[in-house]
Parts: structure tokens; C-alpha cells; sequence
């Protein structure tokens, strides 16, 4: 079993904590955006974009490669529009729970509080619902919530990621989640 | 085993069929449905894109390495495949040429995987054999209907 992340959002659409085991893969949508015949000597020639930038001419299809915080912003947004679709679909009290493609499997925990727990892991695991409760109950609620030194809030992950919590899970998943 | 629902999401994201076979799912209407098959599109695209890992080489050009052997389709992640709610189950199989075809099932429905194929196999005889279909164009054709209701009762 793979562990790829980790990622609890609050119920303000923030990611407030983050874990990942695996680098982020290279990109291959700017690999093969740059692979493509380019289109770019037609926008030279017009002479409207002389003035921008080399590189820029060069791949004018080229996206940035994403960065870590743009993965948490689509994955809370895939998840929430997830959520309304099931909802949506089955009744108020249908709950999504995960979904798997051919490379990954997203699993899926949401709190009365609004607070969603996601991980990502290989194909093969089993649902991890009862896993993320567990680690809602036995170590967010315990080392983060009844932290006094902790605020309310979160924002920017502030309180989250203390000491505790950090080792609390690290057990947890290689007691719980053997490899 | 009950099968719920199918949806046909043509490559540009419209819903082109949508059939119920059993009641179970909420009752929406056409616009609902119409707007859940447009967001389901873009999410596929999004659950492609986030993927953790590189799709896994394909076998074909893993093995041959002469230059004989003609060129197999990019290999690309593969986007949602199974999403499991408490309530049901949502197959999804996206063809080659990007059509996407939802089968809403029971959460414990098993040989969901060849049944979407059959229904592949049921839409390329009766919809894209059929003379007077219009690609992209919402399906209408009676064969196909009676040829899925066949197959889902007997299945059923």
C-alpha cells in the first residue's frame, strides 16, 4: 500500500494542513505542450507581440508547471463539487466516500463541521473512511482542538502542524497503514 | 443487483442520453441533469490532472522497441474511473474518443466494468451505425434503448 497525501481543509476552503510522501511528478502537461508543433511564429509575425518576452514567444502554450498549493486549491474543489453531485444525486443523506482512477484512489471524510479530510493513495487500499475518522477523533480533536495555545481558526495551517500532531500521525499510519 | 441510471457525456461535455432504469436516484429535472453531466466533464478533467504519479508506460511500447510497430495512443491518466458514495456507485469508461459513458449502480454491484463495455458495444452498433445520427447530437434512437433494456433486465 502507497500513501501519495494528506490533506485536511477547514471550512473556510483553506488547506490547513498538508503531507506529502511522494514528490510532486514532473509535469508532462508543459512537457508535451512544448512537444507540440508550435503555433507561435504566426503571433510573431504580426508584429502586435514583438515586444513581449523571448520565452514567452517561444511557448506561448507552455502552462507553468503546478505547484503544491494549486493541487490543494483543485483538490478541495473537486471534492466540494464531488460532494454536491452526490448529494444532489442520492438524497441529502448520501455521503461521498471515495473515487478511484487508473492511478490513484482519493478517499474522503467530512466532519459535522464542515472540516474534510482527504488522503490519496494507490488503487489497491481498501476505503479509508474509518481511518480518517480516526484521525479526526483520536488526533486532530486531541493534539490541535483541546491545544489551548491553538486558535479557533486556522488560517495558513497556524496550530495545526504542531509537534504532537506531527508524530501522533506518523505513528498512526505506520501502526494502522502498514506498507 | 439494480442498475440506476445511464448517462452519455459526448467529448465537449453535453449530456447526450440520460436513461433511468430504476427509481432509487433524487428526481431532478433536464437542466439538472444538464448541468451535473457539464460539471462531471470538468472534474474528470481536474481528477486527470492532480494525479500523484505518472500514468505507467504502456505495455505495447515498454516491450517493442523497433520502429516497425505503429504507434499506439499516448498514454494519458485516465481520469475518474469508480466514485463511491453511500448511496450508489458511478462507473465511469471514457472511450478513445473522449465520449464518457456513467453507469449509476448499487455500491455493491460487481461486473460493472464488462456491462459498460456491452454498452459501448450497444451504442457503436445501434447509435454510431445508425445512418440519421448526427455526432454530438443528442441519441435517439430506438434500437439502442430497446437493445439497453434488454440488457439491463436480463442483467437485472
Amino acid at each position: 500500500m502507497v500513501l501519495y497525501s494528506f490533506y485536511i481543509f477547514d471550512r473556510h476552503t483553506e488547506c490547513i494542513y498538508a503531507r506529502r510522501w511522494t514528490p510532486r511528478p514532473t509535469s508532462d502537461s508543459s512537457k508535451a505542450a512544448s512537444a507540440r508543433p508550435q503555433s507561435g511564429s504566426s503571433i510573431t509575425s504580426n508584429g502586435a507581440n514583438n515586444t513581449t518576452s523571448n520565452d514567452a514567444v517561444a511557448a506561448p502554450h507552455a502552462r507553468k508547471p503546478m505547484s503544491h498549493s494549486d493541487d490543494e486549491k483543485l483538490i478541495f474543489g473537486l471534492v466540494f463539487s464531488l460532494r454536491n453531485l452526490v448529494t444532489k444525486l442520492g438524497g441529502s443523506d448520501d455521503t461521498f466516500l471515495s473515487y478511484r482512477t487508473g492511478e490513484y484512489k482519493l478517499h474522503y471524510y467530512e466532519t459535522p463541521t464542515r472540516m474534510k479530510f482527504v488522503m490519496l493513495t494507490d488503487t489497491k487500499v481498501i476505503n479509508l473512511r474509518q481511518y480518517l475518522h480516526q484521525i479526526w477523533a483520536n488526533l486532530y480533536v486531541e493534539y490541535v482542538v483541546k491545544n489551548p495555545l491553538a486558535p479557533t481558526e486556522h488560517p495558513g495551517g497556524i496550530g495545526v502542524a504542531n509537534e504532537l500532531f506531527e508524530r501522533g500521525l506518523e505513528a498512526f499510519i505506520t501502526a494502522v497503514l502498514p506498507a | 443487483m439494480v442498475v440506476f441510471a445511464l448517462f452519455v457525456i459526448s467529448k465537449a461535455g453535453g449530456l447526450i442520453y440520460n436513461r433511468e432504469f430504476h427509481t432509487g436516484m433524487s428526481k431532478l429535472t433536464s437542466n439538472d441533469y444538464l448541468m451535473l453531466a457539464g460539471s462531471f466533464h470538468g472534474m474528470h478533467a481536474i481528477t486527470a490532472n492532480i494525479s500523484p504519479v505518472p500514468p505507467p508506460p504502456h505495455p505495447a511500447t515498454a516491450t517493442s522497441t523497433s520502429s516497425q510497430t505503429p504507434t499506439t495512443f499516448p498514454v494519458r491518466a485516465t481520469g475518474l474511473e469508480v466514485l463511491e458514495s453511500s448511496h450508489f456507485r458511478i462507473q465511469c469508461f471514457q472511450t478513445q474518443t473522449g465520449i464518457k459513458f456513467l453507469l449509476f449502480t448499487e455500491p455493491q454491484q460487481p461486473n460493472v466494468d464488462t456491462m459498460i463495455k456491452k454498452i459501448y458495444e450497444l451504442y457503436a452498433d445501434y447509435v454510431m451505425k445508425n445512418p440519421f445520427y448526427t455526432v454530438e447530437m443528442p441519441i435517439r434512437c430506438e434500437k439502442f434503448d430497446r437493445g439497453l433494456d434488454g440488457f439491463v433486465k436480463v442483467r437485472g
